[in-house]
């Protein structure tokens, strides 16, 4: 009995709030509430049946043996624990989470790298008051002009001026 | 002019801006790529054109002049050379001169009255393609630190997850309790039910006895009650009630 009470952990469901972004607080708080019934029910609940008063019912009951054979067999009595099924899903979801999260957070930090290069380059450009043109077509290569594909001025489609 | 070409080499070419028409710097040379070499990245242009006497005279060449000749040294040699190919008649003065001299002043006056205006325009002109260019420049360093700080905080967020699975597993944990706790009690209430039934069983029974046995008296005593003795006992009824009112008429 002890081992199966240990398995619940006290969660901070405050700091639980603050991590969940906002497009799924919806699902954060149909779990909290699910979460909340359950350990109502659970606590609305006796953690031990009270005993029974066997000596009353020994002196009340005429009939010899009923109350003995009663209190033999509910001592003998062995109520079946519920079998844990879902625990071991649980934990290969986390599994599995582990692994995407790691994945994501990977992708995370290469996007972080590829910002902080572009973010680099910005910040060393030489100031657009000392830029020749060519200075300028390398610093934003969207401005250079096509001179091959549109080879009359002005050098892109009349509807982009 | 062509003095000052020939200081500026070939990469001071192009410039976005135009150049003021404004007194500016005296300079002999610029630095230029002279090698093969071209990485590193020219100083910045100056921002006004050399410096001019009359709009037409570079200064280096009265600065030129100035040891040999003094201040008015350029001057006597303007003068001279004006006075030489007007009296030499190189210079022949005919009507295109008056055009000349006339179509000059107007554009002197135009320029020295409205110059400033124009340059300013001009100037106000490219300020405001800086600063747009300025502005996107800066709206793109912005949006990417924003990026950067959305990265790093889906990354913290990310980092939660355990709770939500000590969230699940603790739902799981008490279903279960709760599960076994029920199975408790439905065991103690069914014992104790068939208990309390056994016992109730008993005293409906004792119950039942005893009032049988009361009736089964009562029955008895009335039965036994013979006419003969209804008889006496109503007489002595009526005597006792006689000397009960017979003690009442005295007492009232």
């Amino acid at each position: 009995m002890a081992g199966r009470r240990a398995a619940i952990k006290a969660i901070d469901w405050a700091a639980f709030a603050e991590r969940v972004p906002p497009n799924q607080r919806a699902m954060f708080n149909a779990l909290k509430t699910r979460s909340d019934t359950l350990s109502a029910r659970m606590t609305a609940l006796p953690e031990k049946p009270p005993a029974i008063d066997w000596a009353y019912y020994k002196a009340t009951v005429a009939k010899a043996g009923m109350v003995d054979e009663f209190q033999k067999k509910f001592s003998a009595l062995k109520v079946p624990e519920p079998v844990d099924t879902q625990t071991a899903k649980i934990d290969a979801q986390e599994q599995e989470t582990a692994k995407s999260t790691a994945e994501y957070v990977q992708a995370s930090k290469a996007r972080i790298a590829q910002y902080e290069q572009q973010l680099q380059k910005l910040r060393n450009m030489i100031p657009f008051e000392q830029m020749t043109l060519e200075d300028l077509h390398e610093a934003f290569p969207e401005t250079r002009l096509d001179k091959e594909k549109y080879p009359f001025w002005p050098h892109k489609p009349i509807a982009d001026l | 002019m062509l003095s000052r070409l020939i200081l500026r080499a070939a990469p001071a070419a192009l410039r976005s801006l135009p150049p003021p028409v404004a007194v500016g710097v005296l300079h002999t040379t610029r630095p230029v790529h002279t090698s093969q070499q071209r990485l590193a990245p020219l100083p910045p242009l100056p921002e006004k054109g050399g410096e001019v006497r009359h709009g037409l005279i570079p200064e280096e060449f009265f600065q030129f002049l100035y040891p040999k000749t003094g201040v008015t040294g350029p001057y006597m040699l303007g003068t001279g050379l004006l006075l030489y190919f007007l009296s030499k008649e190189i210079y022949v003065i005919n009507h295109e001169t008056i055009a000349a001299a006339c179509i000059l002043s107007v554009i002197i006056y135009a320029v020295k009255k409205f110059g400033a205006d124009v340059a300013a325009f001009a100037d106000k002109l490219n300020e405001e393609k800086m600063a747009n260019a300025l502005a996107v420049k800066n709206g793109a360093i912005k949006s990417l630190e924003d990026a950067i700080e959305a990265e790093k905080k889906e990354q913290w967020r990310v980092e939660g997850r355990s709770f939500l699975f000590d969230a699940k597993r603790n739902n799981v944990a008490m279903l279960l309790e709760t599960n076994y706790r029920e199975r408790l009690m439905t065991v103690y209430n069914e014992v104790k039910k068939r208990l309390d039934y056994q016992v109730a069983l008993q005293h409906l029974k004792r119950q039942k006895e005893q009032d049988h046995m009361i009736q089964w008296v009562e029955k008895n005593v009335v039965q036994s009650i013979t006419p003969q003795q209804q008889k006496e006992s109503i007489m002595k009824c009526i005597l006792d009630l006689k000397a009960l009112s017979k003690s009442a008429q005295a007492a009232v």
